[in-house]
């Protein structure tokens, strides 16, 4: 490369061109990146907005669930049950203000969904059969909310995971949500109730240690099917 | 509610995902919910008042046949204003892996949507590779459907998340009390199929080759194959002292298949693999015609593992000929296995699957806005 006649005014051009092209080439990758993470922070503010809305109908689930575990067992003189529904009742005021979905809350709600599938609810069910339908389907929705809240957490914690939104705190300071893990299997209703209903395998796990509850995505992944019962509507 | 229902594929071409949308959509609006459906369309004033035509769409070959695909920007301007004019309840789009308007309804709006997923696909290499891209749009979702065991499958495998599994609809009434079509009235011996003759994957071949053995055990049996595909050259193959038997009909209207049913004795499925519900199974049982069916596993599920309908070994003609003698000569086990499909359709009865669907709608839009557009449509 020479130049040589006009070595000023090449030098000179030499300057600015590159110091051009550099400009252009920063305020593009300026761009670019703010774009890109305006982008990444609008996808969390929106995956945070279906967290919050796929919670709130799990609550409102779980307390139509309670309702109508109580009023069967108010019908029935379910003693047991009533007791049951009633405490997991006294925890939903603070969960519709907002409290976490805790281990104390799979707790209280897997011992609903337990004495649910007792064989006495079954069978003093048959005398009021749409209360006994009503709590079938009730607890219908609470697996399927609990499915739609589930994959609302997989799918924002699969975002908040990222290197990228870790380093630069796109998050913000809000706790990463948890997935709700309880014992939601359907009580089994044979046409003819008692002792000959099967014994529900997953009577046995306690609360939150037959699943992780802090699993990451494939480890929460269900593989039963989501069935949606005809019940559930 | 206000519903939306996006559909991917052209509305004029027949297809189980189009079928799908307008029976959905005419069954919501029979239970006096407001629908409005945006669909690609080759002729828009072929479309039903409530849908609205999304421009025309390019075919584009995938998964062994021809999607019509659209994406465009002539097409996503029609979304957007149709998103913005309704203010839906929930959106409901359909298929949101195909590069088609159930995805750019869904890039394009934000708020309650829901989508069902039809295809199965257990080996989509396109669709995992898709993953990353899809991701923004399909998270999107508050509740994702599958309509087959095999569509859930695909979802979690492909997608890593999970679905709520709600099958395929069937209009029962309409499969109720058809007449047969001339010629077929009872008492015969006709064994229907129903499918495109030169797709091998829905087994013609494998009932042709029955028909010998068949044709020894029950002299009159005739065979009625109705659907599209070149009638010459499957007549041309078929043996000359056989050619009497098969009736081919061609390509049926939709609202005559149910006289297609009405006038065999049996149904016969032979499909030979890719079928990942059997929706044509249930129609025949809505008919009240005796099923006996290839033992895929999509047809052993809705069959109920040959309770609803018996079952012979996948491209076994020999198995297939000795199963339908024995239905075709024994009256009293095919009103049995009727009485039985009956039964077991009532479950897919489009009335039934939409208060399921409708279930699923109250549960995302309770206390959620009404869908609008995402503040911002389009990707980096």
């Amino acid at each position: 490369m020479t130049f040589s006649g006009r070595a000023g005014r090449i030098d000179h051009a030499f300057i600015t061109l590159p110091g051009m092209t550099l400009v252009v080439v920063v305020v593009a990758v300026v761009v670019a990146v703010a774009t890109y993470l305006t982008w990444l922070a609008r996808r969390l503010d929106r995956l945070g907005v279906r967290v919050d809305a796929a919670r709130a109908g799990l609550v409102t689930q779980l307390v139509a669930r309670a309702d109508a575990a109580a009023a069967l067992a108010a019908d029935r003189g379910l003693a047991p049950l009533a007791a049951v529904a009633g405490q997991s009742a006294a925890g939903h005021p603070p969960l519709r203000a907002g409290a976490p979905l805790d281990t104390g809350v799979e707790e209280t709600e897997n011992q609903l969904s337990r004495a649910l599938r007792a064989p006495a609810v079954a069978s003093s069910g048959q005398g009021a059969p749409e209360l006994l339908h009503a709590v079938d389907s009730a607890a219908a929705r609470v697996a399927l909310a609990r499915q739609l809240h589930n994959d609302a957490v997989r799918d924002l914690r699969a975002l908040r995971g990222r290197r990228l939104v870790r380093m630069l705190r796109l998050g913000g300071r809000r706790p990463l949500p948890a997935y709700f893990e309880i014992d939601d299997a359907l009580p089994a209703r044979a046409e003819t109730p008692g002792p000959a209903a099967p014994a529900h395998p997953a009577d046995g796990a306690g609360p939150g240690s037959g699943r992780p509850g802090t699993g990451d995505a494939a480890a929460d992944l269900d593989d039963r099917p989501g069935t949606l019962p005809e019940t559930a509507c | 509610m206000r519903i939306g229902l996006a559909c991917p594929y052209t509305w004029d071409v027949p297809g189980g995902v189009q079928v799908h949308v307008r029976d959905l959509a005419e069954s919501l609006l029979a239970a006096g919910h407001e629908v409005s459906v945006i669909t690609p369309a080759d002729d828009s004033d072929a479309l039903p008042g409530y849908a609205v035509d999304a421009g025309r769409a390019l075919p584009v070959p995938y998964n062994g046949s021809v999607s019509r695909v659209l994406m465009g920007p002539v097409s996503a301007a029609r979304v957007r204003r149709w998103v913005r004019e309704n203010a839906f309840d929930v959106l409901h789009v359909h298929e949101p892996t195909a590069p088609s308007i159930g995805l750019l309804a869904c890039m394009l709006a934000d708020g309650p949507i829901v989508a069902t997923f039809h295809t199965a696909n257990p080996r989509s290499k396109i669709l995992t590779a898709a993953q990353g891209a899809l991701q923004p749009s399909l998270e999107k979702l508050r509740a994702r459907i599958a309509v087959s065991e095999a569509a859930r499958r695909t979802i979690v495998e492909h997608l890593g998340t999970s679905a709520v599994l709600i099958p395929n609809g069937v209009s029962v009434a309409a499969f109720t009390g058809a007449r047969p079509l001339p010629g077929y009235e009872p008492p015969r011996h006709t064994v229907c199929f129903l499918g495109r003759i030169d797709e091998p994957r829905k087994g013609l071949d494998v009932l042709l080759a029955a028909l010998p053995e068949l044709a020894r055990r029950v002299p009159d049996v005739r065979l009625l194959v109705a659907g599209p595909g070149d009638v010459a050259a499957v007549r041309a193959r078929l043996d000359p002292a056989l050619r009497g038997r098969v009736d081919l009909i061609g390509l049926v209207a939709n609202e005559d298949k149910a006289r297609v049913f009405a006038s065999g004795d049996v149904y016969c499925a032979p499909n030979t693999g890719q079928e990942s519900f059997g929706i044509v199974l249930l129609e025949a049982m809505a008919s009240g015609t005796p099923v006996l069916a290839s033992d895929l596993d999509a047809f052993r599920r809705v069959l109920g593992d040959g309770h609803a309908g018996r079952l012979f070994g996948v491209g076994e003609p020999a198995q297939l000929a000795a199963g339908l003698a024995e239905l075709l000569l024994d009256d009293a086990a095919r009103a049995a296995l009727a009485e039985r499909g009956r039964a077991v359709v009532a479950d897919y009865d489009w009335p039934v699957i939409t208060e399921a669907i409708v279930g699923l709608y109250r549960m995302v839009s309770e206390d959620a806005g009404p869908v609008s557009l995402a503040s911002s449509g389009a990707d980096p």
